[in-house]
């Protein structure tokens, strides 16, 4: 494989594996919103003021 | 019976995307001019027609917890700086992979340096929009009307990115629709490719949509909750 080869190759996984890091990150992100939510919820109706 | 189908579209999604990116990466003849980083193609224009569909789905959670938040019309978007700077990023990471490779340009370097200036970019305008995540913005009416500003920005942005690749001939390939006798997507394969990968990012978009939607509606309520609470006390 020769350079300009190696490097779309590398160029590629690269491109598909940040567009996977940035979806990802999102939906996990949004988890945990929703996840720290949850949890305040429960301690709204565990505690009313 | 609601959480079933919930489920099934969920592993819908999944297949979908995997059936893609089989497609795109493995059925997929290699490109002529480009070769194989032709195929970033396969990701990049329907990533970007997605949420451009679908627009919400990339609207961050919001962070502040006012009782205005509350009221709130439902799906509306987040005005803190954090949502401004996300909403507008995402997306050219990998559209700048795509640009065609150009002696002395560093290529991996173009793909991950966001505040870049626009030297090689087919559409200088295009980076004007990184502009206001820079500042440090304060939350009220103020980024409100940054927001509107960046909105209107932003509506406008879409014919000129569209013709960009038009009117500044620089690194990005050629149009691929509408760009003339000799654009467009000739071989069945690729063109099954991409319509593929249009329909599995297309669904993983409503997906990210409900899922943000939920979430943005839960804070909604607790919110309102707890005004509700302050007001009573």
């Amino acid at each position: 494989m020769d350079q300009s080869a190696l490097l779309d190759h590398q160029f590629t996984v690269a491109a598909y594996a940040v567009t996977w890091a940035i979806q990802l990150g999102y939906v996990a992100w949004l988890g945990f919103k929703w996840r720290a939510q949850k949890r305040s919820a429960s301690r709204t109706a565990r505690n009313p003021r | 019976m609601k959480k079933l189908a919930i489920g099934l579209y969920v592993a819908l999604t999944v297949v979908l995307m995997v059936w893609g990116f089989y497609q795109a990466i493995y059925v997929a003849p290699d490109e002529q001019t480009m070769h194989e980083v032709q195929r970033i193609f396969y990701y990049h224009v329907p990533s970007r027609w997605s949420p451009s569909s679908s627009s919400p789905s990339r609207w961050p959670a919001p962070s502040d917890t006012s009782p205005s938040a509350a009221t709130a019309t439902p799906g509306r978007r987040s005005q803190t700086p954090g949502a401004l700077r996300r909403r507008g990023g995402r997306g050219l990471l990998h559209g700048r992979a795509h640009h065609r490779p150009a002696v002395g340009t560093p290529r991996l370097g173009h793909l991950v340096d966001l505040g870049r200036p626009p030297d090689h970019h087919p559409c200088p305008l295009a980076h004007l929009r990184q502009l206001p995540f820079a500042a440090p913005l304060a939350a009220g009416p103020q980024v409100q009307t940054l927001a509107a500003v960046l909105g209107i920005f932003g509506a406008l942005d879409v014919p000129i990115v569209y013709m960009s690749n038009r009117w500044w001939r620089t690194q990005h390939p050629a149009p691929v629709f509408g760009g003339g006798p000799d654009s467009g997507i000739k071989d069945p394969r690729m063109l099954h490719a991409f319509g593929w990968n249009v329909l599995a990012w297309l669904a993983w978009g409503v997906l990210i949509l409900a899922l943000r939607y939920h979430v943005e509606r839960q804070h909604q309520k607790l919110a309102a909750h707890e005004a509700q609470q302050a007001l009573d006390a």
